[in-house]
């Protein structure tokens, strides 16, 4: 019978197998290195840095907020479509969290004279974004006494990895943060993962032809002050890549659209003022270093007025904002039926409509 | 105390004093902007460029 007994080795030997094969169940984050390699295109301390500094002029960028406070109310008034209420909620890239603001503004829908503020649908709003400053900044603000929802501030690392749980969040809100993300895919999917199933996720972003104007005019001026051109403006989404994004992700019944925002400004300056104090200054890698020099702010100045300047001396800057809506799978969905099994001709009934 | 005025806003005050040059040298490069070139308004430029160093001289 001794014989029998298993050599003193022999435990050990089944630990570690045993060991590692727990370590690999116990892995949440494989749906980072879906898809291929991520292309840096923004400089993230750079931009992290932006946003601080704009912070720490606390006046003027209170006073550049007008356009994030503007898409903060317009991604607040897709809420009042959802008849639900959000125990916990979260607001990615939060800025000042001007979505919290927009979201306890009293009668926000226009179709009844008076209308509670939307933030009475939501228990807990989680603020997140990467600039502390910028996250804080009206901190100290009260909130208004009709509030009942509790704002928790965040500071991300950064905002290109969601530090929850699976299955967290019964609302996700994100205003024009996303177009500095460098792996949209990446943050998409991982939005979609916080969400329980069968909810929402809405965002706002700028894509597509923001700030052609500027774009143009900028690489008119370099081209023939400097006989070449660097990128000034971001590249950004365009709206078809935005609905194959977030079909990429996983979201469900996807909502895709775009709203043009144009801003009048007396003068090129004080569109790149106004930009800078909004923390929206260039971060591309591989930008030229420092500043634009003086010969070509004063070229693109009569070249923007020229290309594009309104009658009354004004230059417009367009803001084209992709306002997305998707929804985490859930098997209580609604979904569309498979592909020929609709048994009915379209045809016959709208002939004998007419009829 | 008047907060000292950034760099910035004192070239935006004295471009914003060379309009007129500032049309030509726009409408020079806008008349054919798919074939801009180094120097192709030097003189265009240059005449707004003397505009803005004299109106940013006076300025100060």
């Amino acid at each position: 019978m001794r014989n029998c007994m298993p050599p003193p080795c022999r435990p050990q030997q089944l630990l570690s197998p045993t060991l590692s094969r727990n370590s690999a169940a116990r892995r949440c984050y494989a749906f980072q290195a879906s898809g291929g390699p991520i292309i840096e295109v923004f400089n993230r301390r750079t931009k992290w840095l932006q946003k601080e500094r704009a912070a720490g002029h606390v006046e003027q960028s209170r006073q550049a907020d007008y356009l994030k406070d503007e898409v903060a109310s317009r991604v607040c008034e897709r809420l009042l479509d959802i008849k639900r209420h959000f125990p916990r909620a979260l607001d990615l890239g939060a800025h000042s969290c001007n979505i919290a603001r927009a979201l306890d503004r009293e009668n926000l829908d226009p179709s009844t004279p008076t209308s509670p503020p939307v933030s009475t649908k939501i228990t807990e709003l989680v603020a997140a974004d990467s600039s502390e400053a910028l996250l804080f900044r009206d901190a100290d603000l009260p909130s208004p006494e009709s509030s009942t929802m509790a704002v928790t501030r965040l500071v991300l690392p950064t905002e290109e990895t969601i530090p929850f749980a699976p299955e967290t969040f019964d609302l996700v809100l994100s205003s024009l943060s996303m177009h500095w993300i460098n792996n949209l895919p990446g943050v998409l999917a991982q939005i979609n993962s916080v969400l329980k199933p069968d909810c929402p996720f809405i965002g706002a972003m700028l894509g597509g032809d923001t700030l052609f104007e500027l774009r143009t005019s900028l690489q008119l001026a370099e081209q023939e002050r400097k006989g070449g051109i660097s990128p000034h403006v971001s590249p950004l989404a365009d709206t078809r890549d935005v609905g194959g994004l977030l079909q990429k992700a996983g979201f469900k019944m996807l909502t895709v659209d775009v709203e043009d925002i144009v801003v009048d400004y007396p003068d090129t300056f004080a569109l790149m003022q106004d930009l800078q104090a909004m923390g929206e200054s260039s971060a591309i890698l591989g930008r030229e270093m420092g500043a634009l020099s003086r010969d070509v702010l004063i070229a693109n100045e009569a070249i923007y007025r020229e290309l594009h300047g309104n009658e009354d001396g004004s230059i417009p800057a367009t803001f084209r904002v992709i306002h997305m809506i998707g929804w985490r799978e859930s098997d209580d969905q609604a979904k569309p039926l498979a592909r020929g099994s609709g048994k009915i001709n379209l045809k016959d009934i709208l002939e004998n409509n007419n009829n | 105390m008047q907060p000292k005025s950034r760099p910035i806003q004192r070239v935006a005050q004295a471009v914003s004093k060379c309009s007129a040059q500032a049309a030509i040298y726009g409408k020079c490069i806008v008349v054919d902007y798919n074939s801009v070139h180094k120097d192709k308004c030097a003189k265009e430029f240059m005449k707004l460029k003397d505009c803005y160093l004299a109106a940013s001289k006076s300025s100060r």
